[in-house]
C-alpha cells in the first residue's frame, strides 16, 4: 500500500515537474522573445513589471486567467475544452526521454527518437481538434492548413533523425549524448542533416518564417479564433514551450546535450549539476536563434511553404539518408567520411539553392515582363 | 444575407459584392473548391485593419484563398476639404492642404501654393525656391521610409526590423523639419511667394551631415531585404501594372515609373528650380511589386543627391516675396489654374477656380492615391490574400488624400 | 503584345502647334481653343459631342490623350460645369475640356469606357455635385455615406440634419 502511494506521489511529482518545466520555459521564452525582438528592432521591450520586466509573463498569465471563459454556443463542448489541454501534452511528455544531465533521464527508452517523433504529433491532433470544435468554417480551414504544414515538415525531421540514429547506432537519446563525448558534437559531423532537421523543426513549431497559421488570423480565422482567455493562453504558451522543447531535442541530438567542460564538478545526491547549466545555456542559445530567424525572414506563403517541404527538403532528406548510409557502409571510419560528405553537401546546398531560386524567379519575371 | 458576424444589413458596397457573387453563381461560374463546400464568400476587410493602410475598407470576394473581386470603399476620412476651401481665404487654407497627404505634407502645400501663385502672379524668391525643393525632397525620403517600412512590415508583421530602422531615421528627418518649420507633420510652412521661416542657424550643416549619412542608411535598409529569397519570392512577378494600365487608370509616381513609364513631373513638366538640378528618374522594368519597392528605394537616393545640391547652391536672400501683411489676404484675378507637382505618391495638384474674391470659388484636388486606388480590383483579382496584402502595401495608399 | 506607351514628348510639338492641331482636327466641336501657359490647351465642348470627341482624342494620331488626370465639377450658379483634364504622353501637354451642364437636368455621357480612371472621378462628381453620367457602370456615392441626401458642393446646398440619416 505504501509502495502504491509512494509510486503515485512519485508519478505526480514527475508530471508536476514536467509541467512546471514547460510552463516556466514558456513564460521565460515569451519574455526572452519580446526583449530580444526589441533589442534587434532598436527599441525597448517590456521593462516595467518587475526588474527588467521579468514579471511581465506572470502578469500576462494572471490577465489571461482572469478573462471570461467564453465558448461559442454551437461548439462541441467536450472537444472545445479538451483541445487546449491536449496541446501541451506533446511538450510535456517528450521530457521523459530528454537527458538533462549525466545519467538523469526520466526513462531511458531504447526507442527514444521514435518516441519523440510520435509524441510531437500530439500538437497536430490538438490543433485539428481545436479547429474542428470551434464550429467555424475558417477555423477549420486554418487548422487544416496548420496540420498540413506540420505533417509535411515532420517527414524531413524524421529523415534527419534517422541519419543521427544511423551515425550513433542507437535510437536512445542517452546513447546519442554519449556518442558526442569529448567535444565531438554531431553538428560538426552532420551539418547538412542538422540544417534539414533544423529548418523542419522551425516549421514544426509554426515559428519564424513558417507561421502562416498565426497570420491567418488577420483575415481568415486561424484555429485559435474562438478561444479566449486561458484556453487561448494554452495554445499560446504551447508555442513557446515547444520552442524550448524542440531546442532541447536539437541540443541533445546535435550539440552534445549536457556535455561541456567541468562536467563532474558539482554533485548533489548523485546528480551532477554543472551539465544542467550547460544544457540550459545551449538550449537558450538555440531559442535565441529561433527568435533571430523569426525577425529576419519574411513569412512564407502557404504554397511556398508546402513547395519547400515537398520539393526541396524531402528530396534532400532522402538523398541525405541514402548517401549517409552508403558512406557508413563503405567508409572505414564513419566520422571522417560522414563529415566530408556532409560538409560538401551543405556548402553545395547553401551556395546553389539561392542561385537556383533567383534564376527561377527571374524566369517567372520575364514571363510577365512589361516592355518599354 | 448577413452572416452571423454582422448584425446589420449589408450596405451598398457589400450588397454590390453579394449581387455579383449571386450573378456569377447563377451564371454557373461558382467555386473551384466544390469538394470543401466553399462558395464565394464576401469578407469585409477594414476600415480598421492591420493590413490596409489607413481607413480603407475592402469588400473582398473570396473563393477559398483566391481573391475574386475587390470593391474598395472609401470616404471614412472625408473631411469636406473642397467645401471648406470656399469659405476660407487662400492663406487660411494652407494648413488644411497639409492634411491631405499627411505623410508628404510639404509636397501637398507646394502643390497648392504653386497654383495660387500662378493665379495671382506671385513669383517666389530664389532662396525660397531652393528651400522648397530641400523640404520637398526631405519629405519624399521620409514618406518613402514610411511606405517601404509598412510594406515590409506587411510581409511579416513585426517580424522584420526594417520598419523600426526606417522610422528611426525618419525621426531624424522630422527633427530637421521641425527645426525649420515648427511642426513634425502638418508644417504650415509654405507661403505665397516663399516660405514662412528662414532656415535656422546651423540647419544647413545638420542637414548636410544627415544627407552624408543617408546613403549608408539606405544601403542598410536594402541589405536587410534585398537578398532575402523569401522576400523576393513574394514580390517578384506579383501585381504587375502594365503601361496600358498606367494610362487607363491615371497612375502616376513611383507606381508608374516601376512599369517603365518615365512620368516624373520634375522632369516632364519642370517647376521651381528642378531644371537646374542634376538627378535621374529611376525606372523599373516589369511593374511588379519588387520594382515598385526598388524604385522607391532608388528615389530615396536621388532625393539625397538633390538635397545635397540644393544645400550647395542655396543663395542668400529673402524667403518671402513682397510683404504680405495682415490680414494676409490675396485675391487672385478671375481665372482657373491647375499645376501638378511630383508627390512621393504621384501627381498631386489643386485645380483652383478663382472668381476674383478672396475665397477660392472651387478647389479640386488631383490626388495620386485616388487614381492609384482604382486599379486595385484589377490588380488583386486572381491573387491569394497574402499576395493581395503585399500588392496593396506596395501601392502606398494614404487615405488622407483619397478621402480629402 | 501589350501596349507600350509612346515616349514622353516624342511628338515634339510646341503648345501652340498642339492647339492649332486640335483646332483643326475638331473644327466645330472644340470651341474657344486657347493656350494656357506653359503647357495646357483649354477648350470648351458641347455636352452632346463629349463622347465622340473623347474617343477621338484617345486615338488621336501623334498626340493621343491617353491619360485622364481628373474630372472636376464646378458650380457656376447658372449652370454646372464638368472639367476634364487630359494628358498626352507623346505631346507632353495637357488638355482641359470644359463641358457645360444645365442645372435642371445635369446629365452627361460617361467617358469611363474611354478612360477607365473616369469611373471614380465621375462618381465623385455625382456624389458632390449631382451630375449624372449616363452609361456609368456603377454610379453611387463614393465619399459620402450611401444614404446621404443632397449634393454638398453645390452653392445652394444647405446642410440640414435630414441630410445625414444615421450619422
Amino acid at each position: 500500500m505504501a509502495d502504491l502511494i509512494l509510486a503515485i506521489v512519485r508519478i505526480a511529482a514527475a508530471v508536476g515537474i514536467a509541467y512546471a518545466v514547460v510552463f516556466v520555459a514558456a513564460l521565460v521564452n515569451i519574455l526572452f522573445e519580446r526583449r530580444g525582438l526589441a533589442v534587434m528592432q532598436d527599441r525597448l521591450g517590456p521593462n516595467r513589471t518587475g526588474p527588467q520586466g521579468i514579471l511581465q509573463s506572470v502578469a500576462d498569465s494572471f490577465k489571461m486567467m482572469g478573462k471570461e471563459d467564453f465558448a461559442p454556443t454551437a461548439a462541441d463542448k467536450v472537444v472545445f475544452t479538451l483541445a487546449p489541454i491536449l496541446v501541451m501534452v506533446g511538450a510535456v511528455a517528450v521530457q521523459v526521454v530528454i537527458p538533462y544531465t549525466s545519467g538523469c533521464v526520466g526513462q531511458d527508452l531504447n526507442v527514444g527518437l521514435i518516441y519523440i517523433v510520435a509524441i510531437t504529433s500530439f500538437t497536430v491532433l490538438a490543433i485539428l481538434l481545436g479547429g474542428w470544435a470551434s464550429h467555424n468554417k475558417y477555423s477549420l480551414v486554418g487548422a487544416l492548413r496548420s496540420a498540413a504544414q506540420m505533417v509535411s515538415y515532420e517527414v524531413p525531421m524524421i529523415l534527419g533523425l534517422l541519419v543521427v540514429a544511423m551515425a550513433v547506432g542507437s535510437l536512445s537519446l542517452n546513447n546519442v549524448v554519449d556518442a558526442q563525448a569529448g567535444g565531438r558534437w554531431l553538428v560538426f559531423y552532420l551539418p547538412f542533416t542538422f540544417l534539414i532537421f533544423y529548418i523542419a523543426s522551425i516549421a514544426e513549431l509554426n515559428r519564424g518564417p513558417f507561421d502562416l497559421p498565426e497570420s491567418e488570423s488577420e483575415l481568415v480565422a486561424g484555429y485559435g479564433t474562438e478561444y479566449s482567455g486561458m484556453r487561448f493562453g494554452m495554445f499560446f504558451l504551447n508555442e513557446y514551450a515547444g520552442m524550448t522543447i524542440m531546442s532541447m531535442i536539437t541540443v541533445t541530438l546535435f550539440f552534445g546535450g549536457w556535455r561541456g567542460p567541468w562536467d563532474g564538478a558539482v554533485e548533489v545526491g548523485g546528480v551532477y549539476l554543472v551539465p544542467i547549466v550547460w544544457f540550459l545555456v545551449k538550449t537558450h542559445l538555440l531559442v535565441f536563434a529561433l527568435i533571430w530567424i523569426r525577425l529576419s525572414v519574411p513569412r512564407l506563403q502557404v504554397d511556398q511553404l508546402m513547395g519547400f517541404a515537398w520539393k526541396v527538403l524531402i528530396p534532400l532528406g532522402l538523398f541525405n539518408i541514402m548517401a549517409s548510409a552508403a558512406v557508413m557502409l563503405w567508409a572505414p571510419r564513419w566520422r571522417i567520411g560522414m563529415a566530408v560528405f556532409q560538409w560538401i553537401a551543405l556548402l553545395l546546398f547553401v551556395g546553389l539553392f539561392d542561385r537556383l531560386q533567383r534564376w527561377n524567379l527571374e524566369r517567372r519575371r520575364q514571363k510577365v515582363a512589361v516592355p518599354g | 444575407m448577413p452572416s452571423r458576424f454582422e448584425t446589420e444589413a449589408p450596405d451598398a458596397a457589400m450588397q454590390l459584392a453579394l449581387d455579383r457573387v449571386r450573378a456569377s453563381e447563377e451564371a454557373g461560374r461558382g467555386s473551384d473548391m466544390q469538394g470543401l463546400g466553399f462558395n464565394q464568400v464576401v469578407v469585409n476587410m477594414g476600415p480598421q485593419h492591420p493590413s490596409t493602410h489607413g481607413v480603407l475598407r475592402l469588400v473582398v470576394t473570396l473563393d477559398g484563398e483566391l481573391v475574386k473581386d475587390v470593391i474598395p470603399v472609401i470616404g471614412y476620412l472625408h473631411r469636406c476639404k473642397e467645401k471648406l476651401a470656399e469659405k476660407r481665404t487662400y492663406y487660411q487654407y494652407i494648413p488644411i492642404v497639409d492634411r491631405t497627404e499627411y505623410l508628404a505634407s510639404m509636397n501637398c502645400e507646394w502643390g497648392y501654393v504653386m497654383t495660387v501663385e500662378k493665379l495671382a502672379g506671385i513669383q517666389p524668391t530664389r532662396r525660397a525656391e531652393f528651400i522648397r525643393v530641400i523640404m520637398a525632397e526631405l519629405m519624399r525620403i521620409a514618406s518613402h521610409q514610411v511606405a517601404l517600412g509598412t510594406f515590409t512590415a506587411d510581409l511579416a508583421p513585426l517580424g522584420t526590423a526594417l520598419v523600426f530602422y526606417m522610422f528611426r531615421d525618419r525621426e531624424k528627418i522630422l527633427d530637421l523639419l521641425e527645426e525649420a518649420s515648427g511642426a513634425r507633420m502638418m508644417f504650415n510652412y509654405f507661403r505665397f511667394g516663399g516660405v514662412r521661416y528662414d532656415l535656422p542657424d546651423g540647419w544647413v550643416e545638420k542637414c548636410r551631415e544627415l544627407m552624408a549619412r543617408m546613403p549608408r542608411l539606405i544601403d542598410e535598409y536594402e541589405s536587410l531585404v534585398k537578398d532575402n529569397a523569401v522576400f523576393l519570392q513574394r514580390c517578384i512577378g506579383k501585381g504587375v501594372i502594365t503601361q496600358q494600365d498606367v494610362a487607363d487608370y491615371g497612375i502616376t509616381g513611383p507606381n508608374a515609373r516601376a512599369s517603365g513609364v518615365p512620368l516624373d513631373l520634375r522632369r516632364t513638366r519642370p517647376y521651381s528650380v528642378y531644371p537646374e538640378l542634376d538627378f535621374d528618374v529611376r525606372l523599373g522594368e516589369h511593374g511588379d511589386v519588387y520594382d515598385r519597392y526598388q524604385v522607391r528605394m532608388d528615389e530615396m537616393r536621388e532625393s539625397v543627391r538633390i538635397v545635397g545640391q540644393c544645400l550647395d547652391m542655396l543663395p542668400a536672400g529673402p524667403v518671402q516675396a513682397g510683404t504680405l501683411r495682415a490680414p494676409y489676404v490675396i485675391a487672385p484675378p478671375p481665372g482657373e489654374c491647375y499645376i501638378g507637382q511630383e508627390n512621393p505618391r504621384g501627381e498631386y495638384g489643386t485645380y483652383i477656380v478663382s472668381d476674383g474674391s478672396r475665397y477660392p470659388y472651387r478647389l479640386k484636388y488631383r490626388d495620386p492615391c485616388f487614381c492609384n486606388l482604382q486599379i486595385f480590383p484589377k490588380l488583386l483579382r486572381g491573387n491569394k490574400i497574402a499576395d493581395a496584402v503585399a500588392i496593396s502595401g506596395s501601392m502606398d495608399m494614404v487615405l488622407g488624400g483619397i478621402d480629402r | 503584345m501589350p501596349h507600350v506607351l509612346p515616349k514622353i514628348g516624342s511628338a515634339d510639338l510646341t503648345i501652340d502647334e498642339v492647339a492649332a492641331r486640335l483646332a483643326s482636327e475638331f473644327g466645330g466641336d472644340l470651341v474657344d481653343v486657347r493656350v494656357q501657359e506653359p503647357d495646357t490647351v483649354v477648350a470648351r465642348l458641347d455636352r452632346a459631342d463629349l463622347k465622340q470627341v473623347a474617343r477621338r482624342l484617345r486615338e488621336l494620331p501623334e498626340i493621343a490623350y491617353e491619360m485622364l488626370n481628373f474630372v472636376a465639377a464646378v458650380d457656376w450658379l447658372t449652370h454646372l460645369e464638368s472639367v476634364y483634364h487630359l494628358y498626352s504622353f507623346a505631346g507632353n501637354t495637357y488638355l482641359e475640356l470644359h463641358v457645360e451642364v444645365p442645372r435642371v437636368e445635369p446629365e452627361l455621357e460617361t467617358v469611363s469606357d474611354v478612360w477607365p480612371s473616369a469611373e471614380w472621378h465621375e462618381r465623385e462628381a455625382w456624389d458632390m455635385m449631382g451630375i449624372r453620367f449616363h452609361g456609368h457602370p456603377d454610379l453611387r456615392r463614393i465619399l459620402l455615406k450611401d444614404d446621404f441626401v443632397g449634393h454638398p458642393l453645390r452653392k445652394d446646398y444647405v446642410d440640414l440634419v435630414e441630410n445625414h440619416p444615421n450619422a
